[in-house]
């Protein structure tokens, strides 16, 4: 709360100890919609500059990591529909690493934890599954199936009714899991 | 038992589940291969949803300084705009300053040169003077009479 009062009062410092402090949660943020560390960086430095701008609609109800988590979310999305649309789905490119995590899958009970190699296929099939979704559904998604937040937390983090969140996660959840059943039945 | 499971699975996340619904799926999807072909897909996407979170990218020990310099950049580049701001607010005051003068220049130079003849100062002095002293000749007064005319008014007014 300081740290914000005297970067409201124009204090260069207060604001670059804001930067550094906060960049790691900004950058988790904007993880969760890109993959590429120049898009990462891209809109984390967007989210600090349009923080700074906005120092003063921040009042100090909540706290600065929830503002810039609520800039950081809004930044990205909006990065993310200005952007080319997404290559439409497809289960006629599946890879064979692809195809032998999902059979890998299918045979464990899910609790091993996964080699380098296979997070990075996981994490593959994952943005190939999540491209069914619009970008509001998918943020909706990870944050409660892959991080295990409340539907409360993607509310506030998003400024989204706690209801929207509900009906997004459903509906997100459902076409995921029908993309997931083609790439499995093929 | 019957009943499909789908809605169950599309309701909340995997690790969310109570032990009830689990058990209720898993005797379920025993009988209903196309809801046991849901929940394996559910299943896989809970995993790979998981793995997509983690992917987590840190920031760079320069990513402070970057920050920084493109806030400097910023604030340079909205401070020409903020000049161009003013000088169009003042645009209209300056150019009613400018129309003034003008008009005032015209006024003062070129407007009395055109109207010389009829304002001609020294020709108001001369023609003063030749009420008084240039009168036609057959008129025309010495200096004592023109003094003693003077005074012999100043003598009528007392």
């Amino acid at each position: 709360m300081d740290l914000a009062r005297q970067a409201q009062a124009g204090d260069e410092s207060a604001f670059a100890e804001i930067v550094r402090r906060y960049s790691p949660r900004v950058f988790r943020v904007a993880s969760r919609f890109f993959r590429q560390r120049s898009l990462v960086e891209e809109a984390a430095q967007e989210v600090f500059l349009k923080a700074y701008t906005q120092l003063g609609s921040f009042e100090g109800r909540g706290s600065i990591e929830g503002w810039l988590t609520r800039i950081a979310t809004n930044t990205c999305l909006n990065m993310l529909r200005s952007a080319k649309r997404r290559p439409e789905f497809t289960v006629s490119d599946l890879s064979n690493d692809e195809q032998n995590w999902l059979e890998q899958q299918s045979g464990s009970d899910g609790n091993e934890q996964p080699s380098v190699e296979n997070s990075v296929v996981a994490t593959d099939l994952a943005d190939r599954v999540l491209s069914v979704l619009s970008p509001e559904d998918q943020q909706a998604l990870l944050m409660i199936d892959g991080e295990d937040a409340s539907i409360k937390e993607v509310a506030e983090a998003t400024g989204w009714s706690e209801s929207k969140v509900k009906v997004r996660a459903f509906r997100a959840r459902r076409k995921v899991r029908e993309a997931m059943e083609k790439l499995l039945g093929r | 038992m019957n009943k499909h499971i789908t809605e169950i699975l599309d309701n909340t996340s995997l690790a969310n589940l109570s032990e009830n619904e689990l058990t209720e799926i898993r005797a379920h999807v025993v009988d209903c291969a196309s809801c046991r072909k849901a929940y394996e897909a559910a299943r896989m996407s809970a995993a790979v949803l998981k793995s997509r979170t983690q992917a987590v990218i840190e920031p760079s020990p320069f990513f402070q300084t970057r920050v920084m310099a493109a806030l400097r950049e910023q604030q340079a580049a909205e401070s020409v705009p903020a000049m161009l701001r003013l000088w169009r607010s003042a645009k209209a005051v300056v150019a009613t300053m400018a129309v003034t003068t003008a008009a005032l220049a015209v006024v003062s130079f070129v407007a009395p040169a055109e109207s010389t003849p009829a304002t001609d100062q020294s020709a108001s002095v001369y023609s003063a003077y030749s009420v008084i002293m240039d009168q036609p000749a057959d008129e025309q007064m010495t200096y004592e009479q023109v003094l003693s005319t003077i005074y012999e008014d100043d003598d009528e007014a007392r």
